[in-house]
């Protein structure tokens, strides 16, 4: 195999499918990446087993065949060669990137022990503006647990509903529901959102095909194509959980209420929630650690409902602010002990439940 | 139990003679007849004490407690402030909070903190070795012995290594994994788990007890 191309370019293709590939894989030839240079065009697979990644690129050929080369140490030599054409070539069991002056030669990996991965299929897969399913997925992905020992809550349903495409994410203590009208999807599917939060940096915005297979669901745009093993779970009944309407409606600046929770945030650490005194004018936010110190603000806004204090998970609290697109954040409750619901004041498809802590 | 409050002296009599001057303290006879005079203070420790067996002589103003070497409590009383007696029957012992035994039955009551639709089939698994703590089955019906410590260490794994070699003879449950459950793993004993394809899992106490009930759930 030998090629050419612009160093940025054979960078990007060779870093973006590194980004499949795990730091601590049991299987030595999965710390590497295959290079396939078929027909003018080179592809560049990396995988964990769960999670591949394939990017492309258009190069010029001399020689075409496959290598397999260590995966981060490949894409960092690229990256830090000078400006120019780059050549990358398979020679007698080395691999050499060669650019305007500096040489490296790898230890090639033994294209044979690659395991063989098969595109999954797409013919029904659905086309979806790339940008704005990343941005829904990062909206909900917040919600998404990380703990693997319950693997459920760390995937993001894709359900199709009656004008379009509902994301969905919970780790118990909150729940992201993202409505993407005017995407026709069918049925539902579980898939990890450490996949999903990798889509912008692998196989990039623009149109991308999705396809939600029985076993596999897959990313597909120009830049490349993220293929991710589904969740064989129940998703929780999400639908129960969210509430048809709330006593109380406080409606904050986004920008002030991040900050004023953010310096909260500074005496609460993780464990001390943020009090809610919602009154009609504003809320009070205050958090009191017995062994540190208090810290107390007033913030004004628009308060609808009995007077409240509820209090919440600082981090996840902000958390759901972040996730709001819009300038205005409205708080909804009902009961100290019941969850809130956090949305933007025009924004219809975007809730945030999350579950209060007890005072 | 008994129990009295009083002012009081009290003269020690046998490897060497002591002396408690006049003062209101707590005298204990306990069932098993083991004598404790304690003051107003401390813990634990009685001031005096003479272990069981002892002979107890009394009258209205003194009691004489005597033990097999012939030492010797006197202890003459004045006022008495209070005093009772009760059967407080047998004591079930000392249950520290946190042992494995308590772990054991809150993973029992939840086999599935080790994953979704496991099933518990049984506790205290016998295996010719000795018992394995839990004995459950997985979502696809494979047999799953788990070995529970409070912590973590490679005796542990080498233990639930010697019941899983039993336990995979046994053609009605074999295969059988191994799960490897603590409130804290060392790092030498994951990295044996790794090793051997037990699978470990550090469980949070608190989370199992539902002691953390600050914090509430959504489901």
């Amino acid at each position: 195999m030998r090629i050419r191309a612009e160093r940025d370019d054979l960078a990007d293709v060779l870093v973006r499918a590194s980004r499949a590939v795990g730091t601590r894989s049991p299987l030595p030839i999965l710390q590497g990446v295959l290079c396939d240079v078929v027909g003018g065009k080179l592809t560049v697979t990396g995988t964990d087993n769960e999670v591949t990644v394939r990017t492309y690129l258009d190069v010029e050929v001399t020689e075409e065949g496959k290598t397999v080369i260590p995966a981060k140490l490949a894409a960092e030599a690229v990256r830090k060669l000078p400006p120019g054409a780059v050549t990358l070539a398979s020679v007698d069991g080395e691999v050499e990137i060669i650019g305007s002056g500096p040489r490296f030669k790898l230890r090639e990996m033994m294209v044979d022990d690659y395991p063989k991965i098969s595109d999954a299929d797409t013919t029904d897969a659905v086309s979806v503006d790339g940008t704005g399913l990343i941005k829904a997925l990062a909206q909900v992905g917040v919600a998404a647990s990380g703990d693997d020992a319950r693997p459920t809550l760390t995937g993001v349903l894709f359900e199709a509903v009656d004008d379009g495409l509902r994301l969905v994410a919970t780790d118990s203590y909150r729940l992201a529901v993202k409505d993407v009208p005017g995407v026709s999807a069918e049925g539902s599917k579980l898939v990890p959102y450490r996949a999903l939060r990798e889509l912008g940096r692998t196989v990039g915005a623009g149109t991308m095909q999705v396809a939600l297979g029985e076993r596999e669901a897959a990313f597909v745009t120009d830049h490349g194509r993220l293929t991710v093993r589904v969740i064989d779970s129940t998703f929780p009944n999400y639908r129960q959980l969210l509430p048809e309407g709330h006593a109380n409606r406080l409606t904050l600046d986004k920008g002030a209420l991040l900050e004023a929770v953010g310096r909260a945030a500074l005496v609460a650490e993780d464990h001390i929630p943020v009090r809610l005194a919602m009154h009609s004018g504003g809320v009070e936010l205050s958090v009191i650690r017995q062994e540190v110190g208090e810290a107390t603000e007033l913030l004004e806004g628009e308060y609808i409902g009995e007077d409240m204090t509820i209090a919440f998970n600082t981090r996840y609290l902000t958390d759901g602010v972040n996730a709001v697109n819009d300038e205005a954040v409205v708080i909804e409750t009902s009961d100290p002990l019941k969850p809130g619901l956090l949305h933007g004041a025009d924004e219809n498809d975007f809730r945030y439940l999350l579950m209060p802590v007890r005072l | 139990m008994r129990i009295r409050i009083a002012e009081c002296t009290v003269r020690y009599e046998g490897r060497l003679n002591a002396y408690l001057p006049s003062a209101t303290r707590l005298v204990m006879v306990k069932a098993d007849g083991c004598v404790a005079i304690h003051a107003d203070g401390g813990a634990y420790k009685p001031l005096n004490w003479m272990n069981a067996p002892n002979t107890l002589t009394e009258d209205d103003h003194q009691w004489i407690v005597i033990n097999p070497k012939g030492e010797k409590l006197i202890i003459d009383f004045g006022e008495i402030h209070f005093e009772t007696a009760l059967e407080m029957g047998e004591d079930p012992g000392l249950q520290k909070d946190g042992v494995e035994l308590e772990l054991q039955r809150l993973l029992a009551e939840r086999p599935e903190t080790f994953g979704e639709r496991m099933e518990l089939v049984r506790r205290e698994f016998p295996t010719p070795i000795g018992p394995v703590d839990l004995l459950c089955r997985d979502g696809d019906g494979v047999s799953v012995a788990i070995e529970i410590k409070r912590r973590g260490e490679i005796d542990g794994v080498e233990q639930l290594t010697r019941y899983l070699d039993f336990l995979n003879r046994d053609t009605r449950l074999a295969p059988v994994r191994g799960i490897f459950a603590a409130q804290s793993i060392k790092p030498q004993a994951k990295l044996l788990c790794e090793d051997r394809g037990i699978v470990w899992v550090e469980v949070d106490y608190d989370d199992l007890k539902g002691t953390d009930s600050d914090v509430m759930k959504l489901f």
